[in-house]
């Protein structure tokens, strides 16, 4: 049976789940030979500090072909040390099951793996772009309420990252809010109201996010969780939620911070979460929606981030995934509340 | 198991160390912690029977553990009956074989005086037994290496003796404890290094409670307290520091995580109903926080 426990942290990093004697790693959609080599390095690094445990790689749909695969395990095979790589196993997962590329596969594992905790870790890593549909409106929207003017299409394209054809096909279906100028410029005129309603009942497509509640029974407060994440020197994060919200709306009303939400920019799909170790070690990763999360991290696909800079720390967020945080943490009514003060501001 | 008020302890006992001697006994252990992080509430209480204090410095441990015997002795302090060893020794009795000498107060047998010396210095030995000839025997005098750590800027009670600082406590279990022994706790199943790695955490837990930052406030102490100690060794002592926590919360140990936790919320962790993984999360902070610094500060090489 699966023993669906997170290892404890070795050099910044633990595998997803231990089953039995062995730490499984699992990697969706890996394109590349770089991040593949770095997840099995990393795995290794990990076993290297014992003498018992095995590592298996499962990389999940993978875009690089088993063939290929099989073909630089043999470079590893001449790289790592003999003894290290006796302890290694090497597996893809498609629709069609388990295919052992490497190393020895345990059955009962393999079976493991097709019926749920591979499926599960492939399913919250948030490295699927959300629809560009969903981003562009998102974009729209924030420069409305900053009032920054209209802009182009390649200005769009470029800080959402898509195609001239997306930029028009969802301009088209937002033409009812859509202001065009004579130099080809455009700008919302107006709240788009139901594609709004639609961003928000299917956030997680276009805000995925992810929660991390504290397992100690002390969890630290929202502040002391930002002070650290102000000191991790990352550039790829910024402040949202509610804190953000007070920031662009200081008569929000709601008395303290019920929990930290982070933007993490990562265009690329990759989310480095390494920091939140050190925010706390007591958290955790939780996906029962009912369960208190002090953190929560928001994932930014699009290829511009939009934080507005602070004159110290960390940025802010950009307003609407400010106000989308609020959602997420079921703040309705200061969501709305914020809403209004936005719609408001425009005039 | 006996539930004692902790203050009242720490007075009692710091009433009955002679004047001379006051300034020379570190109370360490469950009275130590409990008074630490309780000593305010009237209510607050100890969990076990034994009280740890220990003479220090070392020179000077041998000659006030004669002085403070003598006192209790006259004050009507009475030998713990022992089972095992009772009675007290005598000159021709070897040293690995003398009783340690524990005293129940006058008249109360709730409870008992355990004293032990301050390591000598230099010494590599984990357990170092010097013959202590009183009055009514010879009893065994015992140091443990890494108690050192105790005397390292003690804390002082309202009652004027001093107690061990929780993380100096903590630290001294990490090392003693490499890994998840087989040797037990006497007159129970219990592992001794489950018993004393889940101190090390019930003293993390209790220190976040008051100061969530507190943690890594520990490493810049115990590196401090290392170098003075254990000068030749403190870098290799600081990178083994965490290798028996590693192992109490790697799923290989979750029994002995599970034993820990029922050991804590008998004692310094009870009526909170803490689960393993609660202790597991302050084991993480724990290495991350203060292990993982002090680990850094061991691998970097002088003048680098």
């Amino acid at each position: 049976m699966i023993e669906d426990t997170s290892p404890p942290t070795r050099h910044g990093y633990r595998p997803d789940f231990r089953f039995g004697n062995t730490l499984v790693e699992v990697k969706a959609d890996l394109h590349s030979f770089r991040n593949f080599r770095a997840a099995l390095l990393q795995l290794a690094y990990y076993l290297s500090d014992d003498t018992d445990d095995r590592g298996l790689l499962v990389l999940v749909n993978p875009r690089i072909t088993e063939a290929a695969l099989r073909n630089e395990w043999r470079l590893i095979e001449r790289a790592l040390h003999p003894a290290m790589v006796r302890r290694l196993t090497l597996a893809v997962r498609r629709q069609s099951g388990i295919i052992p590329i490497a190393g020895n596969l345990k059955p009962a594992l393999s079976k493991r793996l097709l019926l749920d905790n591979a499926d599960r870790d492939a399913r919250v890593q948030p490295n699927r772009a959300p629809h560009s549909s969903d981003a562009i409106l998102l974009v729209l929207l924030n420069q409305w309420f900053l009032r920054k003017g209209p802009m182009t299409n390649q200005w769009l394209m470029r800080a959402v990252g898509c195609s001239y054809p997306t930029v028009a096909k969802a301009l088209r279906r937002l033409q009812d809010v859509i202001q065009r100028f004579p130099d080809r410029r455009f700008q919302l005129w107006g709240f788009p109201t139901d594609e709004w309603n639609r961003i928000v009942a299917n956030r997680e497509r276009a805000h995925p996010t992810l929660h991390y509640a504290d397992r100690s029974g002390q969890p630290r407060n929202a502040e002391s969780l930002l002070r650290r994440a102000s000191k991790s020197g990352r550039n790829d994060i910024a402040i949202g939620g509610v804190i953000a919200a007070r920031h662009y709306h200081p008569d929000l009303d709601l008395r303290g911070t019920p929990r930290l939400d982070l933007t993490l920019h990562s265009p690329d799909g990759h989310a480095d979460l390494s920091f939140i170790e050190g925010l706390d070690p007591a958290l955790e990763r939780v996906t029962d929606k009912e369960e208190r999360a002090t953190l929560a991290i928001h994932v930014l696909r699009r290829q511009t981030s939009l934080f507005v800079a602070a004159p110290k720390g960390l940025p802010w967020a950009d307003p609407v995934a400010t106000l989308l945080g609020l959602y997420d943490a079921r703040l309705e009514a200061q969501a709305k509340e914020f809403l209004d003060h936005l719609v408001m501001s425009v005039g | 198991m006996s539930s004692l008020p902790a203050r009242g302890v720490m007075q009692q006992v710091a009433a009955a160390i002679p004047m001379e001697c006051r300034g020379e006994i570190i109370v360490v252990g469950s009275l130590a912690a409990t008074y630490h992080f309780f000593g305010s509430d009237p209510n607050a209480v100890i969990t076990t029977k034994d009280v740890d204090a220990m003479l220090s410095p070392n020179a000077l441990a041998l000659r006030n553990a004669k002085i403070v015997a003598e006192s209790l002795f006259e004050a009507g302090w009475t030998l713990r009956e022992d089972a095992q060893r009772g009675k007290a020794g005598d000159r021709s009795t070897p040293e690995e074989e003398l009783p340690i000498l524990r005293l129940h107060p006058a008249g109360n047998t709730d409870w008992y005086l355990e004293l032990a010396a301050a390591p000598p210095e230099g010494r590599a030995e984990s357990k170092v037994i010097q013959r202590l000839s009183t009055s009514q025997g010879d009893f065994g005098l015992y140091s443990f290496r890494f108690l050192a750590l105790a005397e390292e800027d003690p804390l002082r009670s309202e009652f004027g003796i001093s107690y061990a600082r929780p993380e100096m406590m903590a630290l001294a279990n990490l090392l003693h404890h490499p890994q998840i022994g087989p040797e037990v706790v006497r007159g129970s199943t219990d592992k001794r290094s489950n018993k004393d790695l889940g101190r090390a955490l019930a003293l993390a837990w209790l220190s976040t409670e008051r100061d969530r930052d507190a943690l890594e406030t520990w490493h810049p102490r115990w590196r401090t307290a290392l170098e003075r100690r254990f000068p030749k060794e403190w870098r290799d002592l600081a990178l083994r520091a965490g290798k028996g926590l590693r192992a109490l919360l790697d799923d290989k140990h979750k029994l002995d995580l599970d034993q820990a936790t029922r050991l804590c919320n008998l004692s310094l962790l009870r009526g909170r109903g803490l689960g393993a993984e609660a202790l597991r999360a302050t084991g993480r902070r724990l290495l991350v926080e203060a292990l993982a610094p002090l680990e850094s500060a061991a691998r970097t090489m002088p003048g680098a």
